[in-house]
């Protein structure tokens, strides 16, 4: 298991209130995501992570210790709904005020958490995760039709 | 008006999309690229780079200036993009308002990189590019090296010390 940052920042490069950020998965999928962010925001250090089974440490400590330490709201991302790490989640988080938990989790999602500046509520974060969907991606006719005019920029 | 000017290989991308449209604040992209206004493929691929809600513009360079120089988006918070640095002068020498230039990714991926002139983890240049760039630097505009926000800005002149 491989703990990071346990000493967080609470306040983003425009001294905003960050919503506090912990991602937990099976393996190294934490620490990478981890990785791939702070490659495309420079903000890596903002995200707390959980790489679970890569030893025989009991990471459960490290859930408690998030959710006791962090500034409300804040977020827990899990890999995989249902898995372990998910279930040690919620039963850590449940009924504990401010602290959501996010299941299959993707870097759209961790990433419109960690750059948003509005404050967090249940509507609010379920708006980020209707954004932030995997999809299939295909050409329609509206993807090749030819440049929109100057016009409707400018409206 | 041009809130930033950013040169970059890869023109829209992960860093851009998200993350400095936010920090920027800027309703429009526009991408000033030869290329791209007339490839439909690049385009598209421009298209699914741009976040929801943002509006994007592909425009050859002398196009996009024009678009630049439009009194309609005098009051409009603009993200401008080259992905090369003789754009980026044509632009800033024929457009008024631009609030700066970051010429963030250059030539880490040109197949002769090996060849260029390293001034940052992010600019490896040619000659002629250097060239241009040492003209771009001595304009009236802020010009700097900012991949992303929570870097801090290294204006391009103290990176050019000595080249």
């Amino acid at each position: 298991m491989i703990i990071a940052n346990k000493e967080m920042k609470h306040k983003d490069i425009k001294g905003e209130n960050m919503t506090e950020i912990l991602v937990a998965s099976h393996g190294h999928f934490a620490s990478g995501l981890k990785n791939s962010i702070e490659i495309l925001t420079g903000m890596g250090d903002k995200i707390q992570t959980i790489d679970a089974y890569v030893d025989q440490s009991d990471y459960t400590k490290q859930i408690i210790r998030f959710i006791e330490n962090a500034q409300h709201p804040a977020v827990i991302f899990t890999d995989l709904k249902g898995g372990s790490v998910n279930q040690k989640v919620v039963l850590e988080a449940v009924n504990k005020k401010n602290i959501f938990v996010v299941t299959q989790t993707n870097l759209a999602i961790v990433m419109a958490v960690l750059l948003d500046n509005e404050k967090l509520t249940r509507d609010h974060i379920q708006d980020l995760i209707n954004q932030s969907q995997v999809e299939l991606c295909q050409i329609d006719d509206s993807q090749t039709e030819s440049n929109d005019s100057d016009g409707d920029f400018f409206e | 008006m041009i809130a930033q000017l950013r040169v970059d290989d890869r023109l829209i991308h992960g860093q851009v999309a998200l993350v400095w449209t936010k920090e920027l604040n800027t309703p429009g992209i526009v991408v000033a690229n030869d290329n791209a206004a007339n490839n439909t493929m690049v385009q598209m691929t421009l298209k699914m780079a741009t976040p929801t809600g943002k509006k994007l513009l592909i425009r050859t360079v002398d196009d996009a200036i024009k678009v630049f120089n439009n009194p309609k988006g005098s009051d409009m918070r603009i993200f401008a993009l080259t992905n090369n640095i003789e754009d980026a002068l044509k632009i800033a020498k024929n457009v008024k308002e631009i609030d700066g230039i970051n010429v963030a990714n250059v030539g880490r991926f040109a197949n002769d990189a090996n060849k260029g002139v390293q001034l940052s983890s992010t600019l490896m240049l040619s000659e002629q590019e250097l060239t241009s760039l040492k003209e771009l630097a001595e304009l009236d505009i802020p010009v700097f090296n900012q991949v992303v926000p929570s870097n801090v800005k290294t204006p391009i002149k103290s990176l050019l010390k000595g080249k």
